[in-house]
C-alpha cells in the first residue's frame, strides 16, 4: 500500500525533539504548519520486541495514556490535555507545555554533563527564573499528585523528569506544576498502588538528586494534608513498600 | 589549583606491577582468578580457573552441599589458578573474596579459605562486593566508560548508573531474580543443569515459534517476575501443551511445547529487561549499556539490547560466559582496586553477609 495514514502524515510534517523512555516526541500542529503547537508521542515500532507483545503493548498503553489524562482532566489535575489518538498507530497528540522540567530545576548527581547542554556554571541557580523556592516546589509535587490520587489515578513512573513546571500568566502568582507522560499509568483505589507510586518517585529522587531526602519529605506533608483522612493508611503502607526492596540491612 | 569541571581520578598508576588473587564462591560456582595491574595503567588477567557445582536435572543447589563442593574444590581451584598464571602465593599483593551478597554457607566456606591463605602468607585481605564485581570486570573488558549497568543473574537483578562514588540501583525486581525465574521453570520442565539451566532454555526458545500471553510486569524502572514463573508454570498444566513437543496425531495443531514456553518466557521477561534499561538511559541520558551477571550471556538479551541501543544512537557493551558467570577474576579486579585505594580489612573484620546491597560501597577508585 503506497498511501500513507493520516498519522503518519503529521508526523512527517512535525519536528522531532527527543527520544524519551519508550517513545519519540515531535513538536508540530494538527493544523496548517504554524497552528497551535501540539505535542506528538509516538511509541514506535520496537525492534526488539517480539511484533505481537509490541502491538498489544503500544496500544494498551496509548489508549490507557488518554483515558488517564482524560479522567485528571476531569478531577482538575494539572496535566496536558487530550488533543488525538491513534492507538493502532501508537501516536496520541496532547497539549504542548511551556516550561522547564523539574530534573532540571534541581541540583543533580549527574557527574558527565554530556546532556546538560545548558552547561552554565553552578552557581546559577535554575529555579531563580520562577517566583517559587525548593520547598514550594516540593510542595507543589505534592499536591499534584495527591489531587492526581485522590481521582484514583495512579501515575506508574513518577520521576522529577516526569514533572514541568509551568510560569503563570502573571508574574507576582505561583507556576502551575503539570504532570506528563502518563505511559504507565492505570486505574486503581488500592492503598497499595499508591503507595508504591510515591515510593517510586522517592527511588527516583534518591537517585537523581543525592542528599534530597528532606526535600522529599516536604512533597510527603503537603501530599499528607491535601490527602486527609486517606493519609494515615496511605503512610504505613509506604514504610511497608520501602522495607521490600531486595537485601536491604535487616539492621532496625 | 586549577578548578577543573570533571573531578580528577583518585586512583594513581601503581609504582610496580601488582597482583591479586580472587576468590569467589557466592553460589554455585567457585572461582579462583589473578590479575595484575602494570605501572602504565593496564591489567592483565593471568588466569581465570571455575569449577560449578552441578545438581541433577529437576534440583537446585542446596546452600550445605554446595559449602561442601566449595570447600572439596577450593584448594584444587586455587591451586590451578596459582599455577597456570606461574606465580606463587608469595608474590601475591593481596588477597581478595567475596563479602556478600550470596548464600551464606557457601560465602563462608570461601573467606575461610581466604582467611587461611592471608594468614599463612601475611598478605592484606580484601572483601569484596559481588556485584560490585561484576561491574568492575565488566568495565574493564568492555572498555565501557560511564554506563547504565543490567546486573542480571540467579540472585539480582538491578538497573545500575554510577553516581558520585556510588553505584546507585536505579531499578530492581520487586521479588525473584531473572536467572532464578528462568533456572525454576527449567526445573520444571526437567532441562539439565549442565553447563547451566539458563543456558538450556536459551537453546530450547530457539525452536520455539508461538508466543503464548503472559504478565507483563513492569513497575516503574522496576519489574516483577514471580507472577510470570506462576503463569508459565500453569501452561504446563495446559490441555494444549506437549511434554515431548510432539502433536498426538495429524490435526493436533494448536499446541504448546517446551520450546514455545522457553521461547515466550525469554520474550516476555528480556523485553521487560531492556524496557527498564532503556528507561534508566532516558533517565540519565546515557548512551552506553554494559550487561554482567550470569543471564548477561544470553545471546537473546544481548540482541535485544543491542537493538535498543541503536535505537537510541548508543551501544551495548557485553562479555562472554567466562566473565559474565561468577568468576574469581572480577572479585581480584575490584578488590584490587580497592586495594589501591587503601581499603584493607583485618582478619577481625573478615566477614561474609548474605545482604549486601550493590549501593552501600563506596566506590573510592572513580571520580
Amino acid at each position: 500500500m503506497a498511501s500513507i495514514s493520516a498519522s503518519e502524515k503529521l508526523l512527517a510534517s512535525s519536528r522531532l525533539i527527543s527520544q524519551g523512555a519508550e517513545a519519540k516526541v515531535y513538536k508540530g500542529s494538527l493544523t496548517a504548519a504554524g497552528g497551535v503547537p501540539v505535542l506528538f508521542k509516538h511509541r514506535f515500532k520496537k525492534q526488539y520486541r517480539h511484533p505481537t507483545l509490541d502491538a498489544t503493548l503500544t496500544k494498551a498503553r496509548v489508549a490507557g495514556e488518554a483515558r488517564a489524562l482524560l479522567r485528571c482532566l476531569r478531577s482538575g489535575v494539572n496535566v496536558p490535555g487530550v488533543r488525538m489518538v491513534d492507538a493502532a498507530e501508537g501516536l496520541l497528540g496532547i497539549e504542548w507545555i511551556d516550561g522547564s522540567s523539574v530534573k532540571r530545576l534541581l541540583p543533580s548527581g549527574a557527574q558527565d554533563g554530556e546532556e546538560d547542554q545548558g552547561g552554565v556554571a553552578d552557581d546559577h541557580n535554575p529555579l531563580d527564573t520562577f517566583p517559587v523556592s525548593v520547598v514550594g516546589l516540593m510542595r507543589l509535587i505534592g499536591v499534584e499528585i495527591a489531587k492526581m490520587h485522590l481521582a484514583d489515578i495512579i501515575h506508574g513512573d513518577l520521576t522529577t523528569s516526569n514533572m514541568m513546571l509551568r510560569p503563570s500568566s502573571s508574574s507576582d502568582t505561583q507556576p502551575d506544576l503539570v504532570l506528563i507522560d502518563f505511559g504507565l499509568s492505570y486505574h486503581s483505589t488500592l492503598v497499595e498502588d499508591k503507595a508504591v507510586d510515591l515510593y517510586v518517585l522517592e527511588r527516583a529522587f534518591a537517585s537523581t538528586h543525592p542528599d534530597s531526602e528532606p526535600m522529599f519529605a516536604s512533597v510527603l506533608e503537603a501530599y499528607g494534608a491535601k490527602m486527609g483522612k486517606e493519609w494515615p493508611a496511605l503512610r504505613r503502607r509506604l514504610d511497608d513498600v520501602r522495607l521490600r526492596g531486595r537485601k536491604r540491612s535487616m539492621v532496625g | 589549583m586549577p578548578a577543573l569541571l570533571l573531578p580528577s581520578n583518585p586512583l594513581r598508576n601503581p609504582e610496580h606491577p601488582l597482583l591479586a588473587l580472587g576468590i569467589e564462591g557466592s553460589a554455585n560456582k567457585l572461582g579462583a582468578g589473578i590479575i595484575k595491574h602494570a605501572p602504565d595503567g593496564s591489567s592483565t588477567v593471568l588466569s581465570n580457573v571455575r569449577h560449578t557445582y552441578i545438581t541433577p536435572p529437576g534440583e537446585g543447589f542446596q546452600p550445605r552441599d554446595t559449602a561442601l563442593h566449595h570447600r572439596k574444590w577450593a584448594f584444587k581451584v586455587v591451586h590451578d589458578a596459582l599455577s597456570s598464571a606461574g606465580i606463587s602465593l608469595s608474590d601475591l599483593d593481596c588477597i581478595c573474596y567475596t563479602k556478600g551478597p550470596g548464600m551464606g554457607a557457601p560465602l563462608q566456606s570461601v573467606a575461610l579459605v581466604a582467611r587461611t591463605l592471608c594468614l599463612l602468607y601475611d598478605k592484606p585481605l580484601v572483601a569484596v562486593n559481588h556485584c560490585v564485581g561484576h561491574i568492575e570486570m565488566g568495565r574493564e573488558i568492555t572498555g565501557a566508560k560511564n554506563p547504565v549497568v543490567l546486573y542480571v543473574s540467579g540472585g539480582n537483578t538491578q538497573v545500575i548508573a554510577y553516581s558520585r562514588q556510588c553505584y546507585r540501583i536505579f531499578g530492581e525486581t520487586l521479588d525473584i531474580a531473572v536467572g532464578n525465574c528462568l533456572d525454576r521453570f527449567a526445573r520444571v520442565l526437567n532441562l539439565s543443569n549442565n553447563p547451566s539451566p539458563g543456558f538450556n532454555i536459551e537453546q530450547k526458545a530457539k525452536n520455539g515459534k508461538r508466543l503464548v500471553s503472559l504478565p507483563y510486569a513492569t513497575k516503574g524502572m522496576d519489574v516483577s517476575l514471580s507472577g510470570i514463573l506462576t503463569a508459565i508454570e500453569a501452561y504446563t498444566q495446559d490441555k494444549r501443551f506437549r511434554p515431548d513437543g510432539l502433536p498426538k496425531f495429524t490435526e493436533d495443531q494448536d499446541i504448546i511445547t517446551p520450546a514455545d514456553l522457553c521461547f515466550s518466557l525469554q520474550e516476555t521477561v528480556f523485553s521487560m529487561l531492556v524496557e527498564i534499561t532503556e528507561r534508566a538511559m532516558a533517565h540519565i541520558g546515557s548512551k552506553e549499556v554494559l550487561i554482567v551477571g550470569g543471564v548477561g550471556c544470553n545471546e537473546r538479551l544481548q540482541d535485544m539490547m543491542g537493538i535498543m541501543a541503536r535505537e537510541r544512537g548508543g551501544q551495548v557493551f557485553a562479555t562472554d560466559e567466562r566473565f559474565c558467570i561468577d568468576n574469581g577474576i572480577m572479585i581480584a579486579q575490584a578488590g584490587l582496586l580497592s586495594y589501591r585505594m587503601g581499603m584493607t580489612i583485618p582478619l577481625t573484620k573478615s566477614t561474609c553477609t548474605q545482604r549486601f546491597r550493590t549501593d552501600e560501597v563506596h566506590v573510592s577508585w572513580r571520580a
